[in-house]
């Protein structure tokens, strides 16, 4: 009713910006994975022989058996830790509550193949509890396998449960709770009967994005999986394998998976659609009164969930300060590691952090306009840019690897081997994270604002300038920050798109865990949980207002 | 300073005509206000003349310079938002100063006219200070400093008392209306507050589902209501739907049920034989004591009394008539204790309307 109603040329010419990039660095890239996966090997004809194939084969059948599931039980363990965890910090006197605020949104932005490797450290075959374990006369089986990615990805990913859960126990409107008691309903009842209804959504929302990113991810399965096939590591070794390349069966492992998180995400979004009613709250939802019996489990089970996401990162810290020779760990301190990792050349620390800091750039330069555009401007042309840019999110970083090479190694523009294909890569993936972002700082911000300063004689555009921007100036540079250290620990499509100039503290991690030479690895760990966590911590005042909505 | 000529203006969203070729003409210096229930297209009407809701049809004038096809940054009016829209990253002073530096005044004379502003809002003072240590009320002062230091054509108001407290708002009303008289601008104001509309404006326009009911001064609205919809939504009234039996002049008496009451048709078109529907308002309606005569040339209804609302100067009561309608009542003295009363209706205060549609 209140949008900004004016028939001028900017959400268009945003529009025409955001599809030309996208359409050429996103959808021309998809399309060359698809037509991969349907023409025979030679280029010459349409074939389906790609799928039948794939399909008839035990071992691809098996890796998309194992992703799915993997997948599908991740987002169930998250759920069981994820909902639990919101109600204690929604709706519990909860101990130490805004540090366990600050700390819960923590592992979203840490690597999450570094928490795998860690896990490996500590319960691979060789790994310290392992070991202690073995000589005390316990038998442990080693963390390897669906199990172990499992545990990796509820460790690192039950906060996208978290978050919008809390956020909807905590827009409750109480009075609905009220009524039910005031109609006789007991507390357990009304949690059941009433509360627990009206935050499903959330919930499913949250573990449905646990499910596409259990899909799309390369790096945890990268490091547990073993020999066991999964989707998007099948697909970069179609790729790039070195005994036999093949772009076909690439093209279509790759479009399998497009199909899955396109699936959910159609799921997801009809489940949002659907999310109407929690609104009408007025003021905070308060604490529920609970005996201090009841008020110190709830305490140690928070902390525990949050000790045990984190304890693996901390593990790799220390870690990468203790001695190795070879790969048997000595109980000795030492920077030796960090001086192995940085003898030949601090480039990819150095790439990293020019990579990150350009393709957040790019991403935020796009986005940002693009989700102004989504929330001021109501029209069947905002639907349809709203569609195109969040579309990144439902293909895999490997997946947009392998299309960015298809694409851009011969023809009209050549990229491969340089950086800009890598800025490219990052700032595609991120895309609709930035225009999300975007979006939840517009919606807070008053449109009568823009109204009242046009109506005292500032144009539109110098209206955007002066008003808007100095107000949104804060939430982007958080956002800024975000996009910046979830590129620094992306390594889906770097591993496919990096050349040996452009490595990145990424590849040196992955080409460790290859060889084999944990120094190299955990000291990498550490500084690129340096890289993520010290920016985060500047910034944490502006994200705290915003992070509910980013996320 | 000018006059607002609104010519047949419309817009559509969807199906809805929101505004359905409205025609309206506000003098110059005059308050005038546009009154109606949420969904009437009065903030829309509103927010055409400010520039924010293109025209599908007509045109707007200031003075003689039509408007509507000016961008909304260069029409030249002040505009008081509903929620303040007080721009919470610039002090109170820079608030007030915008639209001057949007104009490029020199530094001094926008230093004296912000003060100047301020002081008029009885702020004076308070231009170092930030938003957030303000109260809504202030906000609200802020709001119209910053609309009327860049001497507007015209001031737009849009529900601004809405998001004050009871009390606030009664003080508001006046502090609006002793700015408006002082500076002599012309006032387009937007509520759907009859009390607001009545207390405060030259002329008001009664709006429903698009156009406009009736234009008159607030006596006029109230006691001379052009249609049944504007004598129920200004006020409180009984409508009871009858047939004309008798008119001499202006003197008619209209059938309703059993019962003939007489009224005044002020020139209003009922001729014999015709359906009408009669206003009665609880101050045309008088108890008559048991024993005592009713005024020469009153009607009177009788029925039993229903229940009573005691509001502390006045008394509401309601009384059911033979028919089954229930009439609203006051008086300032409570009604005592018999079933069977008997009203009596002044005939200069019930008004003829003619049938809904």
């Amino acid at each position: 009713m209140r949008t900004f109603v004016s028939r001028n040329a900017f959400p268009l010419g945003i529009a025409v910006v955001a599809t030309a990039f996208l359409g050429l660095f996103f959808l021309y890239p998809v399309l060359k994975v698809f037509v991969s996966s349907v023409i025979t090997p030679d280029g010459a004809h349409f074939t389906l022989q790609n799928y039948k194939d794939v399909l008839g084969s035990g071992f691809f059948l098996q890796g998309l058996t194992n992703s799915l599931s993997i997948a599908a039980m991740a987002s169930f363990f998250s759920m069981l830790v994820g909902v639990p965890f919101a109600f204690c910090v929604a709706r519990l006197p909860i101990a130490g509550k805004p540090v366990l605020l600050a700390l819960t949104a923590l592992p979203l932005v840490l690597p999450s193949f570094v928490s795998a490797y860690a896990l490996v450290l500590m319960f691979g075959r060789a790994g310290i509890v392992t070991g202690f374990l073995r000589d005390i006369g316990i038998p442990f089986d080693s963390i390897y396998g669906v199990k172990g990615i499992v545990i990796a990805y509820t460790l690192t990913l039950y906060p996208y449960v978290v978050l919008p859960t809390v956020a909807a126990f905590k827009s409750l409107d109480v009075s609905v709770e009220e009524a039910a008691q005031n109609l006789g309903a007991s507390r357990g009842r009304m949690l059941r009967t009433v509360t627990l209804p009206l935050v499903l959504p959330s919930i499913l929302a949250g573990g449905l994005l646990v499910f596409i990113e259990g899909l799309e991810n390369f790096g945890v399965p990268f490091v547990l999986a073993e020999d066991r096939p999964i989707l998007a590591i099948e697909a970069y070794k179609m790729f790039v394998g070195e005994t036999a390349t093949n772009p076909s069966s690439a093209g279509v492992l790759g479009m399998l998976l497009i199909i899955c998180t396109v699936a959910a995400l159609l799921v997801q979004r009809g489940m949002l659609a659907q999310r109407r009613y929690a609104t009408g709250a007025r003021g905070a939802t308060p604490l529920i009164d609970v005996t201090p019996g009841v008020r110190r489990l709830a305490s140690i089970f928070c902390w525990f969930v949050i000790a045990a996401a984190l304890v693996p990162f901390a593990a790799v810290v220390l870690i990468s300060f203790l001695k190795f020779s070879g790969p048997v760990l000595q109980y000795q301190f030492s920077f030796s590691n960090f001086v192995q990792l940085f003898e030949r050349s601090y480039r990819p620390l150095g790439n990293t952090l020019l990579l990150s800091t350009l393709a957040a750039c790019v991403a935020t330069l796009i986005g940002v306009p693009i989700g102004y555009v989504l929330v001021r401007y109501r029209s069947r042309l905002s639907a349809i840019l709203d569609i195109v840019a969040t579309s990144p999110f439902a293909v895999a970083g490997t997946v947009l690897g392998i299309g960015l090479v298809m694409a851009f190694s011969s023809g009209f523009l050549i990229l491969t081997g340089t950086a800009l294909i890598l800025i490219i890569a990052y700032s595609v993936r991120k895309l609709p994270f930035a225009v999300r972002s975007a979006s939840a700082i517009v919606h807070q911000i008053d449109p009568s604002l823009e109204e009242a300063s046009i109506s005292l004689g500032v144009p539109p555009l110098q209206t955007f300038v002066r008003i808007m921007v100095p107000l949104m100036v804060g939430g982007i540079v958080g956002a800024f920050v975000l996009t910046f250290v979830t590129i620094a620990s992306e390594l889906s499509s770097t591993v496919v798109l990096y050349s040996g100039q452009w490595s990145t503290m990424t590849v040196l991690m992955f080409q460790a865990l290859e060889g084999n030479s944990p120094g190299v690895g955990t000291s990498a760990a550490t500084i690129l949980i340096l890289c993520t966590v010290l920016p985060v911590a500047l910034v944490y005042r502006l994200l705290r207002r915003y992070e509910m909505s980013m996320l | 300073m000018t006059s607002i000529t609104i010519d047949k203006a419309a817009r559509t969203f969807g199906s809805v005509r929101a505004v359905d070729g409205i025609s309206l003409d506000v003098r110059d210096g005059e308050f005038f206000t546009l009154l109606g229930p949420s969904g009437c297209g009065k903030t829309t009407l509103l927010r055409m003349v400010a520039g924010f809701c293109p025209l599908d049809e007509g045109r707007i004038l200031f003075g003689d310079a039509r408007i509507d096809t000016l961008p909304a940054h260069k029409r030249n009016t002040g505009m008081v938002f509903q929620n303040y829209a007080v721009f919470p990253n610039m002090k109170v002073g820079d608030n007030v100063a915008y639209g001057l530096r949007a104009r490029n005044v020199s530094k001094a004379d926008t230093e004296r006219r912000v003060e100047a502003a301020l002081k008029l809002v009885q702020l004076g003072g308070y231009g170092t200070r930030w938003p957030y240590q303000l109260s809504g009320g202030q906000l609200q002062r802020v709001a119209i400093a910053r609309a009327i230091v860049i001497e507007p054509h015209v001031l737009l108001l849009d529900e601004p008392l809405s998001n004050l407290d009871a009390k606030l708002r009664v003080e508001m009303r006046s502090e609006i209306r002793r700015i408006q008289k002082m500076l002599g601008i012309t006032v387009l104001y937007v509520t759907h507050d009859q009390e607001e509309a009545l207390s405060m404006s030259d002329r008001i326009a009664v709006m429903r589902s698009g156009h406009v009911e009736q234009c008159a001064e607030p006596k006029v609205i109230y006691e001379q209501p052009a249609t049944a919809f504007v004598a129920n939504f200004v006020g409180t009234t009984n409508l009871l739907k009858g047939t004309v039996v008798t008119r001499t002049g202006n003197d008619v008496e209209v059938k309703v049920g059993t019962t003939g009451i007489k009224a005044d048709a002020h020139g209003a078109a009922a001729a014999v034989g015709q359906g009408v529907v009669l206003s009665l308002r609880p101050e045309a309606l008088r108890l008559v004591a048991s024993g005592e005569a009713p005024p020469p040339g009153w009607s009177t209804l009788v029925g039993t009394l229903g229940e009573t609302e005691y509001l502390g100067a006045l008394t509401r009561f309601q009384v059911k008539v033979a028919d089954g309608t229930v009439l609203q009542l006051m008086s300032l003295v409570p009604p005592q204790g018999d079933a069977q009363v008997t009203i009596a209706c002044d005939p200069s205060r019930v008004v003829v309307l003619p049938e809904d549609a």
